[in-house]
C-alpha cells in the first residue's frame, strides 16, 4: 500500500516537473532562430521602464487636464432652478435636520431647524472634498466625518476644520400651514475660474 | 582638433564608454521618475483644488503638469546617452 503511495507521489511530482520540461523540449530546436529565455522573461528593460513612465506622465496630465477641464465645465454650467416643497419640513422639530435633493435628484441638502424654530438649508457636500456633512444636534452644528470640519448649523460659515469655504446655501421660503420651499441654491464660493 | 588615434585596445575604451552611457541612462531613468512623482502631486493638488473649487489653482497646476509631460517627452526622446558609434570623448569605435 504505502509502495503503491510513494508511486503515485512519484508520478504527480514528475508529471508538475514535466510542464515546463516540455516547454523546453518543444523550444529546443527553435531556440537557434529565436533565441529566446524563459528565465528573462519577467524582466523589464530600461527601455521599456522608460516608456512606460513617459505613458505614465501622458496619463497623469491627461487626469489633471480632464479634472480641471470637468470643473470648468461644472462652474459654467448654469441650470434653470424652480421652487420645490420639502416634504416634511413642517413636522421638524426644533433642533433636528432633514435630507432632502435640491436641485435636482442628484444634489443632496440638509434642513436644519434652530431650537429657536427658524429653517436653514445647505448643500450636503462639505466644501474640502465633498464629503456628505450631517447635522450634530448636541453642538447644533454641521459637521463632516471625513477630515473634522464643522459649519456653523444657521449660516454655514466654516467653524474649524479644512474646509476653505461656507456651505453652499438653499434659499428657503415658508409659506402657509407651515409649508417649506426651497426657491434657489447659491455657491459659498464667488472665485472665479481664471 | 586633433584626436589621438585609435586606442590600441578597443575594448578599454568600449568598458569606459559604456560605463558613462550606463551612468546618463540612470540619471535619466532617476529624473524620469522624480517628474512622475511631482506629477502625481500636482493631479492630487488638481483634484483637491477642483473639489474645493478653488479655480484660480487649476490652470497653474494643470500647465505645471503639462510642463512636466514636456519634460518626460525630452527626457525620453532627446536626451540620450552618446552615440555607440562614439566613445564619450569623441573617439570613433571600431
Amino acid at each position: 500500500m504505502s509502495s503503491k503511495l510513494s508511486k503515485t507521489s512519484d508520478k504527480v511530482s514528475g508529471d508538475t516537473r514535466s510542464d515546463e520540461s516540455d516547454v523546453r523540449s518543444a523550444t529546443a530546436p527553435h531556440q537557434h532562430d529565436f533565441p529566446y529565455d524563459r528565465e528573462e522573461e519577467a524582466q523589464v528593460t530600461r527601455r521599456e521602464f522608460c516608456n512606460f513612465l513617459g505613458l505614465t506622465s501622458a496619463a497623469l496630465f491627461v487626469g489633471a487636464a480632464g479634472f480641471a477641464g470637468k470643473a470648468a465645465l461644472d462652474v459654467g454650467h448654469t441650470e434653470t432652478v424652480t421652487a420645490a416643497k420639502i416634504e416634511g419640513a413642517a413636522e421638524l422639530m426644533p433642533g433636528t435636520s432633514l435630507s432632502f435633493r435640491y436641485p435636482t435628484e442628484r444634489d443632496s441638502a440638509i434642513l436644519v431647524r434652530s431650537l429657536d424654530g427658524t429653517y436653514h438649508a445647505f448643500g450636503q457636500k462639505c466644501t474640502h472634498l465633498s464629503c456628505p456633512v450631517y447635522f450634530d444636534r448636541s453642538h447644533q452644528r454641521l459637521e463632516c466625518p471625513c477630515h473634522e470640519g464643522a459649519f456653523d448649523g444657521r449660516t454655514g460659515d466654516v467653524l474649524h476644520g479644512p474646509p476653505p469655504r461656507p456651505l453652499d446655501t438653499v434659499k428657503l421660503e415658508v409659506r402657509g400651514n407651515g409649508e417649506v420651499w426651497a426657491i434657489g441654491r447659491a455657491a459659498g464660493s464667488n472665485e472665479k475660474l481664471i | 582638433m586633433q584626436y589621438a588615434t585609435t586606442p590600441t585596445k578597443p575594448g578599454s575604451v568600449h568598458g569606459h564608454a559604456g560605463r558613462g552611457r550606463t551612468a546618463v541612462a540612470q540619471a535619466r531613468l532617476v529624473l524620469l521618475v522624480m517628474v512622475n512623482v511631482a506629477q502625481l502631486w500636482i493631479l492630487a493638488a488638481t483634484v483637491e483644488a477642483a473639489l474645493t473649487h478653488r479655480f484660480s489653482a487649476l490652470l497653474p497646476l494643470v500647465v505645471a503638469s503639462g510642463i512636466c509631460f514636456v519634460v518626460t517627452l525630452t527626457l525620453i526622446f532627446w536626451w540620450r546617452p552618446a552615440s555607440p558609434s562614439f566613445t564619450s570623448s569623441g573617439y570613433l569605435k571600431r
